[in-house]
């Protein structure tokens, strides 16, 4: 709102869509009334605008000169058919295997398996890991906690470590071959779900039940040590194509 | 020129020495009287904030800038587990709210053998009209949920997905794929059969094998050390009321992340 209605010269293309330039106010300008702690936050947010802005400039970063993929209605219409077909997916699971009706409870009658749901059975197998508890030379042969508080931690030990793993695995690398190790990881983390898991029903297994607790970490290792033995045969080649592809789209100056 | 110092914030005065039409002056009598009262200016602040924003060319997305459209269409029924947990997550809420009207809560025996809550279940199934699909959905889409779930924790892994700068949205996944196995967990306590009883008599034990706060900790979820009316009103009270919030809630937060980083897109 200019007062004195002097024509400017138009530098938006005609789109009315000007980018915040010079004379838009900043935020520590907008905000220069506010102290202590917002002040500091509206100065930071200045200082990270800038930074972002530099980033950007100096940066090769390719900017979209066409369109993009519109979201109607091709994205939508996928979107409507996957969703579709899902909860087709879900109507007929329940229409063909609808869930039984157990007997009433009773507490005076223990049934012969004692189940979770299918979802709870490595932590149900973890509880199941009582021979595994140490017992320590230095209290006398005694066990430090009880076998099912052992159990216990067990369960928070394995979703601890589950949590860290961002913290623990750092640097760019995404595909499994690039990183034959993390991906072991996750093959003997996902294998020992299921040994574990079968651990937990070792009464339904047909197999000793002390060969099952042997394979039950012998197998995740074991799996463990094939993809890292595959990846790492497979990385070099992979990896000559991926490098071919990246000096390809962006030959060495 | 008077001497008296202006009065920058004289609106009246600037309007009357502008050359307004009628219309022009009506709005800005409006405008102001609204402004003095709601602060309107600190809005438009954000609106015009918000346009520039999405008037703003977008960066070409990793995919569009190396062509990898085929590699990520080729993973995409795995880029979709999370979208398809979401909607199971909406699917088992719609029939557990129905499921919610019939069924009821009392572990006490009514008039034979079975409980309240046993029996309120088998009437679902047997008496209520659509009511055995009822249950069979909202059993099936629980049962798909966590399958769902899980899948998408080993694509998040497997493609690296939770890396510098998703780390926060990793840990909230793995908050919320606990939360959805004690969905599952108290879920499977309602019906209160034989399985249901026993599982919960498992639950009452792990709970107590927690050093220090075991027996708090069995106090405060399953109502005391053994089954009771108070283990089953508390699990359902969990089921319906905390959990269904507490999910909700970070799911919206765990996509709304996902929203302001974008997907993290294969290579």
């Amino acid at each position: 709102m200019s007062d004195n209605d002097t024509p400017e010269t138009e530098t938006d293309g005609g789109t009315g869509i000007v980018p915040p330039d010079d004379e838009t106010p900043t935020w520590s300008e907008r905000k220069e009334r506010s102290q202590g702690l917002s002040r500091l936050t509206y100065e930071y947010f200045e200082r990270a605008r800038r930074e972002d802005q530099d980033l950007r400039q100096e940066s090769s970063y390719v900017e979209r000169d066409v369109l993009g993929f519109p979201a109607w209605p091709h994205e939508m219409i996928r979107n409507l058919a996957l969703s579709s077909f899902f909860i087709g997916m879900v109507l007929f699971l329940s229409a063909t295997l609808p869930p039984e009706m157990l007997p009433p409870a009773d507490a005076s009658s223990t049934p012969s398996v004692i189940l979770p749901d299918w979802y709870l059975y490595w932590s149900f197998g973890l509880l199941k890991l009582g021979p595994l508890n140490p017992e320590l030379a230095l209290l006398g042969g005694q066990k430090l906690m009880a076998d099912r508080t052992y159990g216990v931690l067990a369960n928070l030990v394995v979703v601890g470590v589950i949590t860290i793993v961002p913290f623990l695995n750092k640097g760019s690398a995404r595909r499994p071959v690039e990183q034959p190790f993390w991906a072991a990881v996750g093959v003997f983390g996902v294998v020992f779900a299921f040994t574990i898991a079968a651990l937990s029903v070792k009464n339904l297994v047909p197999i000793g039940s002390h060969l099952l607790f042997d394979l039950t970490f012998l197998l995740p290792f074991v799996f463990g040590f094939i993809t890292y033995a595959v990846l790492k045969s497979m990385r070099e080649g992979y990896m000559f194509t991926l490098n071919r592809r990246y000096y390809r789209l962006r030959p060495p100056k | 020129m008077s001497l008296e110092k202006k009065d920058e914030h004289d609106h009246e005065g600037w309007m009357e020495e502008r050359d307004l039409t009628a219309v022009e002056e009506r709005y800005l009598a409006i405008l102001m009287w609204l402004d003095k009262r709601l602060r309107l200016v600190d809005y438009l602040e954000l609106l015009e904030d918000m346009y520039y924003k999405v008037n703003l060319q977008m960066p070409k997305s990793h995919t569009e800038q190396y062509g990898l459209d085929n590699k990520f269409w080729y993973w995409y029924p795995l880029y979709a587990l999370g979208s398809f947990s979401t909607l199971a997550y909406l699917i088992a809420a719609v029939s557990g709210a129905l499921l919610g009207f019939y069924y009821a809560p009392a572990a006490a025996a009514s008039a034979g053998d079975p409980t309240v809550a046993y029996t309120s279940v088998t009437s679902i199934m047997v008496d209520l009209n659509f009511g055995y699909m009822l249950r069979s959905i909202h059993r099936w889409s629980a049962q798909v949920m966590t399958a769902a779930v899980f899948l998408h924790m080993l694509r998040v892994y497997f493609t690296g997905a939770y890396k510098e700068p998703r780390e926060l949205n990793w840990i909230i996944g793995i908050v919320l794929i606990s939360m959805t196995m004690v969905f599952g967990y108290t879920g499977y306590l309602l019906p209160w059969n034989q399985l249901s009883y026993w599982a919960g008599q498992i639950g009452v034990e792990m709970a107590l094998s927690i050093p220090l706060a075991g027996e708090w900790v069995a106090q405060l979820m399953f109502g005391g050390f053994t089954l009771t009316q108070a283990t089953l009103q508390r699990m359902y009270i969990l089921h319906v009321f905390f959990l269904p919030f507490l999910v909700t809630a970070l799911i919206a937060v765990h996509i709304g992340i996902v929203w302001m980083q974008g997907i993290a897109e294969p290579h």
